[in-house]
């Protein structure tokens, strides 16, 4: 069984009386340890699955499983602890809070957990370790490089050992050593930690980096070759 | 498209809900500025409003006040002969021994006795003060136990109303007629015969002597006469003057109270102003960079915050007098403690204050506005056009 | 508690900003707590009124006075215990303008009933022996550099007490243990006064200890019975209403300062409310990424909140202490009629009190957006 399920998926906004359709019947299935890449134009929907992946968005028809939990069904409630649980999101513009440290910024997930405060310290040098920052955990976002920031942004998404990550264009912001950086980060998080990664882009050179390829068009998957 | 629409909608509403607020403060304070100086400013002038510029009162030398002062019987034929005493037709002066006495009377209001001033008055003294207006009944008769009461002291005090009998100073008196001084501190006290009221009093003598001149330019003469004369041992001052000291006590007081908590409050609505500006300049960065770039000066970018910061104070400023302005013509009462006696007075805004009050806002506009605009004329315009 | 950190680092983010909150509600309490000081100088007297002590005054006006064997009667009244009388004053001391109350006292009777009046024995014994001695309260000394063996020489306010100046020497300085005793009053042995009265024998009021304060009405009207028409007719009314009569004379005191303490407070709602708003809106991006990571709605809306309560709460403390602080008769002296002013712990209290409450309503609308947002139209917004 698949790690996650989507199944007959839609999504539409209701802009000025009108039904906008962003994604219409898109059914995937993400194998556990899969490195999925997301790719299409701007406005073919891949951001919009993305939050629904993430539990950030509803969709309007259709269900999402991931692991056991059919998401559609949680309560708003229910959805954020889950999230905390089992998603790890990383932004294309990093999004740390700028008056928290990069060691505060990776902690903050770590506060809707019941670790003690010595627990919390372990697994954010184990993160910062991993994307390998231990020495810039005093920082503040504003003292920090882009790729150092997503580098951040990544420990944040990996510090509570989330099922699934998630990532909208992490390297969309940066240049391309800090984005080869990036990439090969979340390659060593799909190969050494076994983690599920979805990545969206519409850069192929990231999306060369991944296991394989989805693209999406007008809210639709059209058939790629597979990479 | 629309959601740009209603991105800028939705910040626009955010924006205005900023300003509202901040009017909303400086209104408050505004409000509470007008109001306070709207009680002194109708204390004021009900007690001015006693005094007319054509007559005077005549004290024991040194007394500032009609309680604290004694005229002998004798004293008054002394100045009722005085040629600058004004006269009726058929040649009787117009001049009125006076006493004052305060009795405990239960307000209407709470049940709890204050002190109505009980004047008791020549028989002339209507003649004498002529904004004096009986609106119900008749005046007393003189050399009978009827009183006559200002209309403000009937809506005040329980049981002064028309046909009322009263009992104070071992008697009982009938309220025989109603009266109206043009809110003058008169309409808050009861009138009756002096010559029945001194002994239910148990006073031997008089406390003062209000007379109408022939004409506000002999005061000077009149008083001259007075202190020169080595009989009398008085001081006639213009009643206008006399009433106007008499307020002089509690009117500072209050203004002085109003003044201190408006000043406190002010400073904590100009800090919302400097908020609410340092967040517009932060907002308009971009902006401000660009006219920068087209040419505006500094000082023209610092005129702009000034400026908007000001018209939002005095928008708050007109809200706030339109809150204080439903108190005007209110009535309420305090004691004037240079007669011990209740006074009724209405919350007086006049244009001046409402004025006053805008100045006050532009000002507190002008202050919160002041440091935001110096930032923004310091924006490097390089910087400023690179944010977004 | 672990969020704390996290509520106090929000906080730091615009420091100027949050500083002006922080400063506007300072004004605020320090203002609302003067406010309730200045309330509660005024209805000190009624509030510390004894339950056991009983006033009578001529029933025309307290500015009428009654006949030296009222007393007598008064005291053979059944459920009286001990009677003294006191005089108005009303002389100048040296310039109308320093007015002051001052006290004609039967000395024994007087100070024998009203244990509020705090004096040494030593001064005690020194003001009965003479008969031009005065106390003074200290509050009075202060103001007017009055010290023991000073002489004090007050006008004659009120002509039934001549023309001559009287004499007196300070005695003793008393403090009050308590309303409705001030300490801004002299009191005087009143044969001095009366002896060079032109009519002699006169009380104003008269003050009677009862023995049961559950019969004072009973025994205020047994006490009017027997001097009902009569020339001098009484009216006798508890301790209290006495006072409150004196704080009704300034009109609707109450409601006057109420409406002021309102204004403060909206006008501080404004201020505050507005801050967090800002803030909330600044912070966008940072909540719905915080909404990301999986924090509930209900925890976004307790930090705002707590940001709130927090910024208003520090206002609330630098306001309080600082109206403690300078509120108190030493800064602002007052004289006269408005009685002294000063800050105590309960107006603090209520102050930093009205802070958070300040806090919590101000942070409501703001921590309802923040908990409302929508994660997705937020993240769009820079995306």
């Amino acid at each position: 069984m698949a790690l996650i399920e989507l199944r007959d998926v839609s999504k539409s906004y209701h802009r000025d009386a009108l039904d906008v359709p962003v994604l219409e019947s898109v059914s995937i299935a993400v194998p556990e340890g899969d490195f999925l890449g997301l790719m299409g134009p701007s406005g073919s929907g891949k951001s919009t699955l993305l939050n629904l992946l993430a539990g950030i968005d509803r969709p309007s028809r259709g269900s999402i499983r991931i692991g056991d939990t059919d998401i559609t069904r949680l309560s708003e409630r229910a959805l954020a602890t889950w999230r905390a649980r089992t998603i790890g999101f990383i932004f294309q513009f990093y999004n740390l809070i700028p008056v928290l440290t990069a060691f505060e910024n990776v902690e903050l997930p770590l506060l809707l957990t019941s670790l003690t405060k010595k627990q919390r310290r372990d697994h954010v040098v184990t993160a910062l370790n991993i994307v390998g920052l231990t020495d810039r955990g005093q920082h503040y976002p504003r003292q920090l490089s882009g790729g150092q920031e997503q580098r951040v942004a990544i420990a944040r998404a990996i510090v509570t050992d989330p099922t699934v990550l998630l990532a909208d264009e992490p390297t969309g912001d940066l240049d391309a050593k800090s984005a080869n950086e990036v990439l090969t980060l979340l390659q060593r998080l799909n190969q050494e930690f076994k983690k599920t990664i979805v990545l969206v882009t519409h850069d192929p050179h990231a999306a060369e980096r991944t296991r394989r390829v989805l693209h999406l068009e007008k809210g639709t998957l059209v058939e790629q070759a597979v990479s | 498209m629309g959601l740009i629409a209603s991105y800028n909608l939705r910040s626009m509403v955010v924006r205005k809900w900023t300003a509202a607020m901040t009017a909303g403060g400086i209104a408050m304070v505004v409000a509470v500025f007008v109001m306070t100086l709207a009680i002194a400013q109708g204390f004021r002038s009900t007690l001015v409003a006693s005094g007319s510029p054509q007559n005077a009162i005549v004290l024991r030398k040194g007394a500032n006040a009609e309680s604290l002062s004694g005229v002998a019987r004798a004293d008054v034929p002394l100045i009722e002969s005085l040629p600058q005493v004004a006269r009726t037709a058929d040649g009787r002066p117009l001049a009125s021994p006076e006493l004052v006495v305060a009795i405990a009377l239960p307000r209407l209001t709470d049940n709890q006795p204050a002190n109505v001033q009980v004047r008791g008055v020549g028989s002339r003294a209507f003649e004498i003060r002529d904004t004096l207006k009986v609106v119900e009944g008749r005046r007393f008769t003189p050399g009978s136990r009827e009183i006559n009461v200002g209309r403000l002291a009937v809506n005040r005090f329980k049981g002064l109303t028309l046909g009322s009998d009263v009992k104070f100073g071992s008697t009982t008196w009938k309220v025989v007629g109603i009266f109206t001084a043009d809110d003058a501190s008169f309409e808050s006290e009861i009138w009756g015969d002096i010559d029945l009221m001194a002994p239910a009093f148990q006073r031997g003598g008089y406390q003062s002597i209000t007379v109408k001149l022939v004409d506000p330019t002999t005061f000077d003469s009149f008083k001259a006469a007075v202190e020169g004369d080595p009989r009398l041992y008085l001081q006639p001052q213009r009643e206008r003057d006399y009433y106007f000291a008499q307020s002089v006590a509690m009117t500072t007081l209050i203004r002085v109270f109003g003044s201190f908590v408006t000043l406190i409050l002010a400073i904590g609505a100009v800090f919302g102003a400097m908020n609410t500006m340092y967040a517009a300049v932060a907002y308009r960065t971009r902006e401000i960079g660009t006219l920068r770039a087209l040419g505006f000066s500094r000082s023209r970018i610092v005129t702009a915050f000034i400026a908007e910061s000001t018209m939002l104070a005095i928008a708050g400023g007109v809200i706030g007098c339109a809150l204080a302005l439903p108190v005007h013509g209110l009535s309420t009462g305090t004691t004037n403690f240079s007669s011990f006696s209740e006074v009724a007075f209405k919350f007086r805004i006049t244009p001046l204050l409402l004025v006053e009050g805008l100045a006050f806002a532009a000002l507190m506009g002008a202050a919160g506005g002041l440091l935001p605009a110096l930032r923004a004329a310091r924006i490097p315009v390089a910087r400023a056009l690179r944010e977004i | 508690m672990k969020f704390l950190g996290l509520v106090l680092k929000s906080a730091r983010r615009s420091k100027r900003r949050t500083a002006l909150t922080v400063l506007s509600v300072a004004i605020a309490v320090f203002l609302f707590a003067s406010l309730r000081a200045v309330l509660d100088g005024f209805n000190a007297g009624v509030e510390g009124s004894s339950s056991t002590r009983i006033v009578t005054q001529r029933s025309t006006s307290l500015f009428f006075e009654m006949p030296i064997s009222h007393g007598e009667a008064i005291k053979s009244t059944a459920g009286v215990q001990d009677v003294t009388w006191a005089n108005w004053f009303g002389g100048v001391y040296k310039d109308p303008q320093n007015f002051f109350a001052q006290y004609a006292i039967e000395p024994e009777s007087y100070l024998r009933m009203y244990p509020e009046l705090l004096l040494s024995p030593d001064e005690k014994r020194a003001f009965l022996e003479d008969r031009t001695g005065c106390i003074v309260g200290d509050g009075l000394a202060r103001n007017y550099g009055f010290k023991i063996g000073d002489k004090i020489t007050l006008q004659v306010g009120i002509p039934n007490y001549g023309t001559r100046d009287f004499d007196f020497t300070v005695r003793g300085i008393y403090k009050s243990g308590g309303a409705p005793v001030d300490n801004q009053s002299m009191f005087f042995h009143w044969k001095y006064a009366d002896e060079r009265s032109t009519q002699k024998g006169l009380a104003g009021w008269y003050i009677a200890v009862i023995a049961n304060p559950d019969q004072a009405a009973q025994v205020a009207a047994a006490i009017d019975r027997k001097f009902a028409n009569s020339p001098f007719e009484t009216k006798t009314d508890t301790e209290r209403a006495f006072q409150s009569s004196f704080v009704g004379m300034f009109g609707n005191i109450n409601l006057l300062l109420g409406s002021i303490a309102l204004a403060v407070v909206i006008t501080t709602l404004f201020v505050a409310g507005n801050t967090m708003a800002m803030s909330v809106r600044e912070r966008t991006m940072e909540i719905a990424v915080m909404r990301t990571l999986g924090f509930q709605s209900a925890t976004i809306f307790l930090l705002i909140a707590g940001e709130g309560l927090l910024m208003a709460l520090g206002g609330g403390i630098v306001g309080a202490l600082l109206a403690w602080l300078l509120v108190n008769p030493r800064v602002f002296p007052t004289g006269g009629f408005i009685p002294e002013i000063s800050v105590n712990t309960t107006n603090v209290a209520i102050g930093i009190g009205l802070s958070a409450v300040i806090g919590i309503v101000a942070g409501l609308i703001p921590a309802t957006m923040a908990s409302r947002l929508k994660i997705v139209d937020a993240l769009r917004r820079v995306a």
